[in-house]
């Protein structure tokens, strides 16, 4: 590691010194080295630096070895980069309370087209279909696709863009090296492969309640529009959301049915002027692509079923039916659903969401 | 004098046969019993002296010495009074001994000399015969269980001085005129037809019975698991005499038959609550009980609300579901129970019970992982067919047209077995669910088509091999149901719908 970028990392590691003052002392000295040079008195001259935070900064040079914490860092594969370096994202730079410096593991977003996913933990099917989708799709046109990490939307929306073969990067509210959601070991692998994971916080830190909403600003500064898929009328989302508007990207969300309490966030969103998502493919063109290389349903018509299968795929709509439903709806014995079902499942056109509850692919 | 008079305990389900011998000789007056006892055997001495004397009969001064011979195996039970009563009699000269030779004697007596119903008598009665026993003396309220065992002279007795009358000649006349046994109409007032709407977890209770498949039914509370449940005895065909003999003899260890008597004739149904603990599911004690498995023998054992019960519990059914029966090791020997049941496990999908309906559901992917976990995946395997139930609509509910009746349903699965009974003939096995992987080729034979048709599936559904096995005897059984020796496309397909639980569902 540079020398420079060894002080840095120090100034990033001292307790209670936030983005601000941390930005201030390095533009006062020059360089994160003078900072490291600065005797107490010097320290207290600077505006904003009160008596506490001076002792504290000379208090962390006690614990901190500088060659080897940096070393430490390179042996665990994270890289840091602060925002005097020509490869810091140019989009932080410009948002109010935007970091010092942030750490990551694998890559960096590139400085092209970025949308975020985000959307509640406990999601439905639909919102998982929709997360899903909307991650393909946006891969498939080589839009990168940020986002929490988080149980439900968060996770779809990277495992949409994993499966359309996209890079897409989690920024956590924890370091990079701690993998939360513990359960979403192979997603943090999967991300690793093409993306990156991000975080504004320590290695090592781990999650807290106050963290997340933090990470939230950092997940729309580092994209161009945000896409709230499924959110409760006081959701985390919302947070984004709002950071978004502040931040000034754009803002979309993926409609509901007015009873359903997860999309109450969304439909309050779309009344408020965000950007409706009707289907994928009009979200890319009205970004501007073609969206040409999203699978779109017409091939599906086509195919010949049968009369009774015709029957059951008739029930279908864009909601999940439970097998007794059909058997209510088409009025064919139990068994003879089952089989149909599941004929229609082999040809791909239908699909179990969970168990005995159906929805067309 | 010395004399001895046999009687028996029950170990399990097999009866060991002990002697009482009694001696009455000089010296001290004493009233002496050895041969390894329990404290309830003990205490048999005060009892039998007791209703002797208040049945006026006068023990000597003399010193009385009572053994209970094999001195290995200990006496437990309440049974052994009677015997020792009957043998220091017959010490004293007041019984015959040559009457006792091939008699054998039961029951627990009271301090006036009346003789109480003891636990067990079925199977010692049904094993007595091999042991060259003509006659059996056993307490009255026992005597309906006995006179199941065809060929055994039996007498039943209210007082000790009965018994030592008919042990003295005089001719036995039963006391009590039993109730005769009517073959009654089989009464199940429980009946599928009172179900509407419920098509498919309907025909899962019917493929699931026709196989003897294993159950889950998964559903939000108030979706009629339980009420499903509760009506599969009304599609169980009956048992034959030979499986009512082997429940009644269970029921008989556990002092559980009818008063008014004869076997059990019904399959029975149990539902344990979950905070029932390892041994009382399975059987257990120092002398080991048989428990809920067991009393659920050739018949269903339900188990409402499956992840309340504790993990321990639930992982002990594990190694009976496999071999149908229970063996218990404790330190006085291995007992061993049947227990060829029929598993029907109920459960919310998570804890609050409506996902995936998320808008009355709130609970987190974690809790709703950390709820399912709560059951094994070793258990999970074990269960062939997976049913959801939902709630119907009130329009459904009224409106449903005729329900078919359980009656109709039963006479189907009788066919099925029947199938399945020729089908098996010479072997062990008795119905589709119980065929050992090593058969699957032999029985659950496919075409070629279909062969091609089920290595799609497998690699579309990611199924395991256990899983692929499961499907394979689950169409076996819906093709018997049609009564078609092929298993054909309809049958593979609707066995796959109701194939067991994935854990991709959740989270």
């Amino acid at each position: 590691m540079e020398e420079e970028l060894k002080y840095r990392y120090w100034i990033k590691s001292v307790p209670g010194i936030g983005n601000k003052k941390q930005k201030k002392l390095v533009e006062y000295c020059g360089s994160a080295k003078e900072v490291y040079r600065l005797t107490e008195k010097q320290l207290l001259s600077v505006q904003g630096i009160g008596k506490r935070d001076a002792a504290q900064i000379i208090d962390s040079k006690k614990n901190w070895i500088l060659e080897k914490e940096a070393e430490l860092l390179t042996k665990k594969g994270i890289r840091m980069v602060s925002m005097e370096e020509e490869s810091f994202p140019e989009k932080l730079l410009n948002i109010p309370g935007g970091p010092y410096a942030i750490f990551y593991k694998g890559n960096l977003p590139e400085p092209k087209k970025t949308g975020a996913i985000v959307g509640a933990r406990s999601c439905s099917a639909y919102g998982k279909t929709m997360a899903l989708n909307l991650g393909q799709c946006l891969a498939g046109e080589g839009i990168q696709v940020v986002s929490g990490m988080a149980a439900g939307i968060d996770s779809f929306g990277h495992w949409g863009a994993i499966k359309g073969g996209g890079k897409t990067f989690a920024v956590l509210g924890c370091g990079v090296d701690v993998c939360y959601p513990r359960g979403a070991l192979e997603l943090y692998e999967r991300i690793l492969e093409k993306g990156g994971i991000i975080s504004e916080y320590l290695p090592g830190t781990v999650p807290a309640p106050g963290r997340f909403p933090m990470r939230n600003r950092l997940i729309s500064a580092f994209s161009d529009f945000v896409v709230v898929v499924e959110a409760k009328e006081k959701s985390g989302s919302l947070i984004t959301a709002e950071f978004a508007l502040e931040q000034g990207r754009d803002i979309y969300a993926v409609p509901g049915r007015l009873d359903d309490m997860l999309s109450r966030g969304c439909n309050r969103l779309i009344s408020e002027g965000a950007g409706i998502i009707l289907s994928p493919e009009e979200f890319l063109l009205d970004l501007g692509f073609s969206g040409g290389s999203g699978k779109t349903g017409s091939q599906n018509e086509k195919m010949v079923l049968e009369k009774e299968e015709l029957l059951v795929y008739s029930c279908f709509g864009l909601h999940a039916k439970t097998i007794e439903e059909l058997v209510l709806h088409t009025g064919l014995s139990a068994g003879v659903v089952a089989d149909l079902l599941v004929k229609l499942m082999m040809k791909g056109i239908v699909e179990e969401e969970f168990k005995n509850r159906y929805r067309k692919v | 004098m010395y004399s001895i008079v046999k009687t028996a305990i029950v170990r399990g389900m097999d009866s060991v046969f002990v002697g009482v011998e009694a001696d009455v000789s000089e010296g001290l007056p004493v009233f002496e019993m050895v041969g390894f006892l329990s404290s309830e055997v003990k205490e048999a001495k005060e009892r039998v002296r007791t209703a002797l004397r208040n049945s006026g009969y006068r023990l000597p001064v003399k010193r009385i010495t009572i053994n209970l011979s094999p001195a290995g195996v200990r006496k437990t039970g309440s049974g052994f009074d009677l015997p020792i009563a009957i043998a220091v009699l017959a010490a004293l000269g007041e019984v015959p001994q040559e009457n006792l030779r091939d008699s054998l004697v039961l029951g627990e007596i009271g301090l006036q000399g009346n003789v109480s119903p003891i636990r067990g008598v079925l199977p010692i009665v049904a094993s007595a015969a091999g042991e060259g026993i003509k006659r059996c003396i056993i307490p009255l309220e026992n005597i309906e269980e006995a006179k199941l065992i065809p060929g055994m002279e039996i007498w039943g007795i209210s007082h000790i001085s009965q018994g030592v009358d008919y042990l003295k000649g005089r001719k036995y006349k039963e006391t009590r005129q039993g109730k005769k046994e009517r073959e009654k109409p089989r009464v199940c007032p429980l009946d599928f037809a009172e179900i509407n709407g419920q098509k498919s977890a309907k025909r899962a209770c019917e493929a699931a019975v026709a196989g003897m498949h294993n159950m889950l039914m998964i559903g939000p509370p108030g979706s009629g698991k339980t009420m499903l449940a509760k009506r599969i005895p009304g599609i169980l065909p009956p048992m034959t005499e030979k499986e009512q003999l082997e429940l009644s003899k269970i029921y008989s260890v556990c002092g559980l038959l009818p008063k008014e008597g004869g076997l059990i004739r019904e399959r029975p149904f149990r539902s344990p609550h979950h905070t029932v603990s390892p041994a009382g599911l399975t059987g257990g004690g120092g002398i080991p009980k048989p428990g809920e498995i067991s009393l659920a023998h050739r018949g269903v054992l339900f188990l409402d609300e499956l992840p309340e019960f504790k993990k321990t519990t639930l992982e002990i059914l594990r190694q009976p579901m496999e071999e149908r029966q229970i063996q218990l090791v404790r330190q006085w020997g291995n007992f061993c129970y049947p227990a060829d049941f029929m598993l029907v496990a109920a459960m919310n999908p998570c804890k609050c019970g409506y996902y995936p309906d998320r808008n009355r559901c709130s609970c987190t992917e974690e809790s709703i992982r950390r709820y399912l976990n709560r059951i094994s995946m070793p258990l999970l395997d074990r269960i062939d067919i997976c049913v959801e139930t939902f709630q119907i609509p009130y329009e459904d509910l009224v409106s449903c047209g005729e329900n078919e009746p359980s009656e109709k349903i039963r006479d189907r699965i009788r066919a099925a077995w029947e199938r399945q009974k020729t089908r098996f003939q010479g072997t062990d096995i008795c119905y589709n669910s119980r065929i050992p992987a090593g058969d699957i080729e032999k029985y659950c034979n496919l075409r070629e088509e279909q062969k091609k048709y089920m290595e799609k599936i497998y690699a579309s559904l990611n199924l395991s091999a256990r899983g692929y096995h499961k499907i394979l005897k689950t169409a076996r059984t819906i093709a018997d149901l049609e009564n078609s020796e092929e298993i054909l496309q309809r049958h593979l397909n609707e066995a796959v719908c109701y194939r067991g639980l994935d854990k991709k569902y959740w989270g």
